[in-house]
């Protein structure tokens, strides 16, 4: 085996499940000592590839050869790990209650006069590793008390600590803020660099390949559409591989925002699910015909900023006005009579029923129109069928049939129900929270341009997002967000993504926006 | 902040699966179910040493066979049928209703008073006003658990349960002490009631009553699968924070549902009382509530179903006590037949997994086959 044969190659590799080809004949090689990334959009496969290589998934055709030994018909993590593939997950899988030292050693810990379990010397092993790689973290901690950034490092840790020298990140940075991102990414072009270790990236975020990779895969529908060197290509063309099409991206806005109020938020107070003060204390202000964007990092107070003003969550303190009338102590659906609709960032528990068709999902909050009833009483289904289907075209949501269960629709096709039921309202004020989280770049720009419509309608628009791009990109003025109270105001256009990141992470004080 | 754990649990036990539709699959699993069922009876009853098909053949004629017997299943179809919809309106707006017994003991007692305390008024005027005491106290009573869940957030399955044994223990207090009636020969009961339905098969227990559970049933049917109350309801039986945040008044409908629920098992009890016992006894249920809740269960709540199910459900128990008389086996290997029914429809589930995994190990073992092919 020679330094420049590849370290991992999938051989012509397909996973069936049963609703999908999840990879179709997949063939790629991975050098040792490089950066690769991996995109494509929701269900292109990147997950699934990943999976085979770790044992997860085991592949209906083909096969995988790492550092030319071939994968065994019996193939699985442990198995995996012993090969040297580290895998860090979406979802961390680290023991809350355990310390950092605890975790990393998890399965593996050292044992003192054969019996007793010797957590001096783990400490300090952990804490050599760590300095090794350039992952500062304090071995005594309980992770239940670290910061997601933090976390994620502990599980880069326990892959390391294993031996691992193929290391697979699946989508690390969707719970890091930009300037935790900029740190992890250089964490792992160190590693790379310094330790020839074999680092493979999954994402659907474009510059976060440009900034890591040497390489990059792109899949699309299960297979691999395309291996190009980062330095010769940039994201207009990654994602035009990605979706099979140009993205449009032009500026859409048009039209100045009207100077009249609609929303106002004053000094409103609010706790979070585990009681401890979420929102705490914050002005606002919403104009017909604007979009205002809360840039912040997930948890600094976003979902009770929303669940607030749409009556779903007790306030504390302050009040919210619409159009001069007080609706601090409404019920939602009084606060929808009112002319507020909502999108919420947590779509499986409020956004949606998953067990309910897709019908009643699009239909709630019009059952009782006349045009759905019939002599008071009866629900006229036939009549609310089609007018789901109508509005499942109007919305490009794409089912099986709108009288199947919710849960049957890929997650950006539920996106795009829960849109075309609440912008259905045609209501003057619209909260949007994650509008785009987890869904595909195509369906992206759709979204995008049925709020800008709304905008452009005169709507009102509060918008909460953790990527930085939408929000610069939709939004006239942009607000930061930082442990539950306002940190920066601004005009966009004004400001530039390493200044707001500032502001985002408790930079100034508060403001009044 | 610390709550009870166990609570999560006992819902989840009682609550199996109960958000599905029904479906073809579904239908064909709860058909296999069925058949093994029948099979691992017939084995229990060769080890036993009687003959499956005789026993069967008897289980059939003794529920279907005669009209006096038909007569009794179609009763029994009623009273099943009546419990289930209450236990599936309830639980299709998201609260469980185990409290059933309860308020079909209040809804009977109610009755059996009216009927006695307006002898000499005109019949249809005894019935309807007998009718609509059995009802107001067992909406009334289901309505206490339902306040407390919503307002209180105090879990229902526990409350009913409760209200259950205080119930039946107050109406046995009433029955021996103020209520006893000065008849001879009744040990604890009230007076006897002034009319009562008539039978439409002699000597059977169909009476006129069936009349009113048909109506009833019919009513709920609409209520849940037409109604748009019924769509609300569902909604909110789904995901009650999602109901909430469309605007649905999730909480007065899973009230309503719990009352809907306490007023169809006082009518089961007012129909006990006029259709069979004449007056208002001690042990004027047993445990038909518990048969219902089971049925609306295993039917997953739907109305059509639980219908159904009911009439098959009333064939084995009138068929299985005249099965016993008929075939000479004795009534414990019936109890086993039955609960091994009953067991493989509870484990239709995973009938239904192995159903699933098994097609689509067919799927990709064709498309590969298709695919060397080429």
């Amino acid at each position: 085996m020679t330094e420049n044969a590849p370290i991992v190659r999938f051989e012509h590799v397909s996973v069936r499940f049963p609703s999908a080809l999840a990879n179709d004949d997949v063939s790629l090689a991975i050098r040792r000592g490089e950066a690769f990334a991996l995109v494509g959009e929701n269900g292109a496969g990147k997950t699934t590839l990943m999976n085979v290589l770790y044992g997860l998934v085991r592949p209906a055709l083909g096969t995988v050869i790492i550092k030319g030994e071939k994968i065994s018909q019996r193939h699985d993590p442990m198995r995996a790990i012993a090969m040297g593939v580290g895998m860090v997950h979406q979802h961390f899988k680290l023991v809350p209650s355990f310390t950092v030292a605890q975790n990393i050693a998890l399965g593996s810990e050292p044992v003192k006069n054969l019996v007793f379990y010797d957590q001096k010397r783990l400490n300090r092993e952990v804490l050599a590793l760590s300095k090794r790689f350039g992952l500062p973290v304090n071995p005594g901690d309980v992770v239940d008390d670290l910061s997601v950034g933090l976390q994620q490092r502990v599980e880069i840790l326990k892959a390391l600590h294993r031996g691992a020298d193929i290391l697979v990140l699946d989508e690390p940075t969707a719970v890091l803020s930009p300037a935790e991102t900029d740190e992890l990414f250089e964490v792992l072009r160190s590693i790379v660099r310094e330790q020839s270790m074999t680092v493979i990236l999954i994402t659907h975020k474009l510059h976060e390949v440009m900034q890591f990779s040497d390489r990059v895969g792109v899949m699309k529908q299960g297979r691999l559409v395309g291996i190009v060197n980062t330095s010769e290509t940039d994201e207009k063309q990654l994602a035009a591989m990605m979706v099979g099409r140009e993205l449009l991206f032009r500026d859409l806005r048009a039209g100045e925002p009207s100077d009249r109020e609609v929303l106002t938020i004053s000094g409103l107070r609010a706790m979070d699910d585990r009681g401890l003060e979420a929102v705490k204390g914050i002005d606002l202000k919403l104009h017909a015909g604007e979009i205002v964007g809360v840039c912040g990092v997930e948890g600094n107070g976003q979902t009770e900023l929303t669940e607030c003003i749409m009556g779903i969550r007790p306030q504390t303190g302050g009040t919210v006005t619409l159009n001069g009338r007080n609706i601090s102590r409404l019920k939602p659906r009084e606060i929808r009579g009112m002319g507020v609709s909502f999108i919420p960032s947590d779509r499986m528990r409020t956004g949606l029923s998953a067990e309910a068709t897709v019908m009643e999902n699009m239909l709630v909050g019009k059952q009782r129109q006349t045009e759905f009833r019939r002599f008071g009483v009866q629900f006229r289904k036939r009549r609310a069928t089609s007018y789901a289907k109508a509005l499942s075209e109007q919305f490009d949501v794409r089912s099986g049939g709108v009288d199947l269960p919710m849960k049957s629709l890929s997650g950006g096709n539920m996106q795009k129900a829960i849109i075309a039921r609440e912008f259905s309202f045609d209501t003057p004020v619209l909260i949007i929270n994650q509008p785009t989280r987890g869904v595909d770049i195509g369906a992206i720009e759709f979204i995008h341009e049925k709020i800008l419509q709304k905008r452009a309608a005169g709507c009102a628009i509060l918008l909460v997002s953790a990527d930085l791009d939408e929000l610069f990109r939709l939004s006239d003025r942009l607000v930061t967000l930082y442990e539950g109270r306002l940190t920066g105001s601004f005009v966009n256009g004004e400001i530039t993504r390493q200044e707001i990141s500032y502001y985002m992470t408790g930079g100034r004080q508060e403001v009044r926006a | 902040m610390s709550r009870l754990r166990i609570l999560p649990a006992l819902k989840a036990l009682i609550a199996i699966k109960p958000k599905q539709k029904l479906t073809a699959q579904y239908l064909l699993s709860l058909f296999i179910a069925i058949v093994l069922a029948f099979l691992v009876g017939a084995g229990i009853m060769l080890l036993c040493g009687y003959d499956p098909i005789e026993c069967y053949a008897a289980l059939f004629r003794g529920a279907l066979g005669k009209p006096r017997a038909f007569g009794n299943t179609l009763a029994k179809t009623a009273t099943l049928c009546l419990t289930g919809l209450a236990m599936s309106v309830a639980a299709k707006a998201g609260i469980f209703n185990v409290g059933g017994e309860g308020q079909l003991y209040f809804g009977g007692l109610a009755a059996a008073v009216v009927g006695a305390r307006l002898a000499g008024a005109p019949a249809w005027v005894i019935v309807v006003c007998a009718l609509l005491a059995a009802v107001f106290a067992g909406g009334l009573y289901a309505w206490v658990p339902g306040i407390l869940k919503v307002k209180l957030k105090v879990n229902e399955v526990v409350t009913t349960i409760l209200l259950n044994s205080a119930a039946i223990y107050f109406c046995s207090y009433l029955t021996n002490g103020p209520l006893k009636t000065a008849e001879r020969g009744i040990s604890s009961g009230t007076d006897s009631i002034a009319v009562s339905f008539s039978p439409i098969i002699r000597l059977s227990n169909l009476n006129g009553s069936i009349w009113i559970a048909f109506a009833a049933a019919l009513i709920i049917w609409y209520l849940m699968t037409r109604s748009t109350a019924g769509f609300e309801m569902k909604i909110t039986g789904a995901n009650e924070r999602f109901a909430k945040y469309g605007g649905i008044r999730a909480d007065r409908l899973m009230i309503a549902g719990m009352v809907i629920s306490g007023m169809l098992c006082g009518l089961v009890g007012m129909i006990e009382v006029f259709g069979i016992h004449k007056r208002f006894i001690t042990n004027l249920s047993a445990g038909y509530y518990f048969d219902g809740m089971l049925v609306a269960m295993i039917m997953r709540y739907q109305p059509f179903g639980v219908i159904v199910m009911s009439f098959f459900f009333a064939i084995l128990t009138i068929g299985g006590s005249a099965m016993e008389l008929s075939a000479g086996i004795s009534g414990e290997v019936i109890l086993i037949v039955q609960a091994v029914i009953i067991f493989f429809m509870a484990a239709e589930g995973g009938i239904r997994q192995s159903l699933r995994v098994w097609s689509a190990k067919r799927r990709v073992k064709r498309t590969h086959a298709k695919e060397a092919g080429v």
